[in-house]
């Protein structure tokens, strides 16, 4: 081939590079299961196999949600009523891996993240739908709960038969089984063969694969404004979880009462607006997220540190923006939204 | 090399750099809103002219407002109004949800600047 044919073929290959680097190659699906939307991303699938996946994902989540709800009839309720007579239980096998796997990363957060304060949550009325408008709980009752000191050392678990030593250990997962239920889903997908995935739910997800040339591209939306706060590029196998006040909350006299509770005092933690995890497997970010937004801006590094976690962001009710150094060079800000950070020192 | 050829060189080589900068500077703008209520099939309606659409849920009508290529909710009849003070959606790939309506809405386009927004 002489020069000229060879460097006119090289023109209309790279022509035909850009035309074909389009988003055709997307499926995108959403539901509504486990009290919030799932949105799924699958590259590369063929539709009919993208549609049948789908349908399997969404229900398994809908399975999922009917054995571990916390309030609604299910194996989780009975467990805790079970538990709470001081009967000895054996543990339905749909929930067995995930109340072991929980107790685990609440021992690693030294508490902070707590499955078993289901009762303190419950008096805050986040178990209601919708959320009750204007209640504060009666502060005596509040102290009574955390006097109790319900803790996920309280449970003996010998095989598939459960114990605890404490009637007020009541579970509640909502920190943590939709991280769980989510690392299920990547499971399904990997065994269909799909290796090029997101699985979103609610604004928490799970990456695995690329989107096709490149890697997948995250928006971390900012805690208190309507906006994108910073990006990232993940590829591979990628959770990015965000606990944040804003995500169930109740306003009374103008001060925001969120959920996610303080196991300590029984309130909710005043002291963080939002807390971003990166870590590979998203129920260990799930639960990491929601013990770090606990621990505040003066204890997350260290309970980041027992947990393994290495990427962490967390933004306080000032508007700080703390991380560690690794979490700085991961993700890149929005123009004008890095004013005001502070770096802890190195998590590894 | 012919006279065709020549030509067709010449477009080739006009046309690369507007081919590339799509992928170097993907266009953002949002062309539609997805609606999705409960479990029926999604709806996408385009992001023009300006109107308002009533999407009926368990709790009664949402109303969506599509302004100047935008969308958000505009009323709803939860009690806590999350997915109203969520505000507008601009960009392609945004997304906001009634969860207590079941109902969400996500604006579309040919390249969204994301694959999903972490929140």
């Amino acid at each position: 081939m002489n020069p000229a044919r060879l460097f006119f073929v090289l023109l209309l290959s790279l022509a035909a590079n850009a035309c074909s680097q389009h988003n055709d190659d997307v499926f995108h699906d959403q539901f509504f299961a486990f009290g919030t939307l799932i949105d799924l991303t699958l590259y590369g699938v063929e539709p009919a196999a993208a549609r049948q996946a789908s349908e399997l994902i969404e229900q398994d989540f809908h399975n999922m949600h009917g054995s571990w709800h916390a309030w609604e009839t299910s194996a989780l309720t009975r467990l805790n009523t079970q538990l709470a007579s001081g009967a000895t239980v054996i543990a339905d096998p749909s929930i067995l891996p995930l109340i072991k796997e929980a107790n685990r990363l609440s021992q690693l957060s030294s508490g902070l993240f707590n499955p078993v304060i289901g009762e303190l949550i419950s008096l805050w009325g986040f178990h209601d739908n919708p959320l009750p408008v204007g209640t504060v709980p009666d502060a005596d009752r509040i102290r009574e709960l955390v006097a109790q000191k319900p803790s996920a050392t309280d449970i003996t678990i010998n095989g598939n038969r459960i114990n605890s030593r404490n009637p007020a250990v009541r579970y509640d997962l909502g920190a943590f089984a939709k991280g769980y239920a989510i690392d299920r889903a990547i499971v399904r997908l990997r065994k269909l063969g799909i290796s090029n995935a997101i699985v979103n739910a609610g604004g928490d997800l799970r990456a695995i694969g690329r989107h096709g040339e490149r890697p997948w591209r995250i928006g971390i939306r900012h805690p208190r404004q309507p906006a994108i706060l910073a990006s990232i590029e993940i590829e591979g196998d990628t959770s990015v979880f965000t606990s944040g006040d804003y995500e169930r909350f109740f306003e009374v006299d103008g001060i925001r009462q969120h959920h996610i509770i303080d196991p300590r005092s029984g309130y909710p933690a005043d002291r963080t607006a939002s807390v971003t995890v990166i870590y590979n497997n998203a129920a260990t970010a799930d639960a990491a997220a929601t013990a770090l937004f606990v621990a505040g801006p003066d204890e997350w590094p260290a309970i980041a540190r027992d947990m393994g976690i290495k990427l962490v962001m967390l933004i306080d009710t000032e508007g700080v923006i703390h991380m560690n150094p690794a979490m700085q060079s991961r993700i890149q800000f929005e123009p004008g939204m890095d004013a005001d950070v502070q770096l802890s020192e190195p998590l590894s | 090399m012919t006279r065709a050829d020549k030509i067709l060189l010449a477009l080739v080589i006009c046309a690369l750099p507007f081919l590339y900068a799509r992928l170097w500077f993907p266009d953002e703008q949002a062309r539609y809103v997805r609606i999705q209520a409960g479990d029926d099939k999604p709806i996408t309606a385009e992001l023009s002219p300006d109107r308002t659409l009533q999407v009926h849920g368990p709790l009664g009508d949402s109303v969506i407002e599509i302004k100047e290529s935008r969308a958000r909710f505009l009323k709803s009849p939860c009690k806590g109004q999350q997915c109203v003070h969520s505000g507008w959606l601009e960009a392609a790939g945004e997304l906001t949800a009634c969860l207590p309506n079941r109902i969400s809405i996500q604006l579309l386009g040919r390249h969204p600047r994301f694959d999903a927004i972490n929140f």
